[in-house]
């Protein structure tokens, strides 16, 4: 018993030590909004540890837009603060007005990083289809780093498998490392292993990954690659991470 | 209002079959009704009957559907005042619709007044 306490006592430790997955976040109040469900979606913007529900200042993005049916528009004028995970973030009620795809999109500002001695980037998006129609699911934003979806980005089951491109700079990223973590949002899931909070798959040679997710909910796909270009942090040169992130929900099988 | 909408839009389901394939989308716009319709492949109908009815499911026209997919009537305040059900067959189970609820039309009025 003892030994058990010691040990739990220690994991904490590390626990709270630990350089943990960061994620930008947009997670939408609906993946696939039937004409049933209304005529909006609600979007909520945060910076966090998603699996352990640990919250993070969500300072006002550079950037956060829509596109729809190939034209982008801006929103950043239009979000609301908000809290979300006891920390800053924002929010947004957006009205839907015609069916499609709606990809949104948040660049966030640089966020300095004293554990990794460096600025991070996380290029943040995820895809809703309005009314039946799915049409630009697989939409292409042309944003400096973003994983570019092979398969439909909602409408996914549990155990499927969701594939996407990673690019950087418009070309895929042969190798790349893609960090997979679930949004744990009631807290329900546990990890037996730190090592299962946040997975990691590798592209292939054209950048192509893929992951299973073993449950419902949302998932968070972080493509983490550094910049060429360094910024300045109390007069040194810093390495900067770009991440390209999207969330993806996977629905409950309805069968036996 | 969500749950308003969601009661009124089960009363219709009730009704209508359940569609496979086709999408249909309404509008309102200077107070004409436009409904667009596509396939979920991408692809136009090129043909179909369009049936418009009020809240008491009661026919108010029949349309043919032109051949870009799209058909167009006017508005009429009185007869829409609790929404309107757009149906439209384009045959072998190809049918769908949708509901032009008051907010809907509300809303389409008001942005053009």
């Amino acid at each position: 018993m003892r030994k058990t306490l010691v040990a739990a006592a220690a994991l904490t430790a590390v626990t709270g030590t630990a350089a943990l997955a960061h994620y930008g976040m947009i997670i939408p109040s609906d993946s696939m909004v039937s004409q049933e469900d209304g005529r909006s979606v609600e979007l909520t913007l945060s910076f966090s540890h998603p699996f352990e529900l640990d919250g993070m200042v969500l300072e006002t993005p550079v950037s956060f837009n829509v596109t729809h049916e190939g034209e982008t528009s801006d929103l950043l004028g239009d979000l609301q603060a908000a809290t979300v995970m006891d920390e800053p973030g924002f929010m947004l009620d957006y009205p839907l007005d015609r069916p499609g795809t709606y990809v949104f999109a948040m660049e966030p500002q640089p966020y300095w990083e004293p554990v990794e001695d460096s600025f991070i980037i996380h290029y943040t998006k995820t895809y809703v289809s309005a009314f039946g129609d799915d049409e630009g699911w697989d939409a292409e934003l042309g944003l400096r780093t973003e994983i570019v979806p092979m398969s439909k980005p909602f409408g996914l089951w549990d155990g499927n498998v969701f594939q996407g491109v990673v690019k950087l700079e418009g070309a895929p990223v042969p190798n790349a490392e893609v960090e997979v973590e679930y949004y744990n949002e009631d807290g329900s899931a546990t990890a037996p292993s730190e090592l299962m909070i946040t997975q990691t798959v590798k592209a292939d040679e054209n950048g192509v990954f893929t992951y299973a997710a073993p449950s419902s909910g949302w998932w968070g796909f972080a493509a983490l690659n550094t910049a060429d270009e360094t910024m300045e942090f109390e007069g040194e040169a810093k390495a900067v991470e770009l991440g390209a992130v999207i969330w993806v929900h996977f629905e409950d099988w309805t069968g036996e | 209002m969500k749950i308003g909408l969601i009661a009124f839009v089960m009363i219709w389901w009730a009704t209508v079959s359940v569609a496979h394939q086709l999408l249909v989308f309404a509008f309102v716009e200077d107070g004409t009704v436009i409904v667009e319709t596509k396939f979920s492949t991408g692809k136009i109908p090129v043909s179909g009957d369009v049936r418009v009815l009020d809240a008491q499911n009661a026919v108010l026209m029949t349309l043919e559907l032109q051949s870009d997919g799209t058909v167009q009537f006017p508005l009429d305040p009185a007869l829409s005042a609790q929404g309107l059900l757009i149906e439209v067959a384009t045959g072998e189970g190809h049918d769908n619709y949708w509901i032009l609820t008051p907010d809907d039309i509300a809303r389409a009025t008001k942005e053009t007044q």
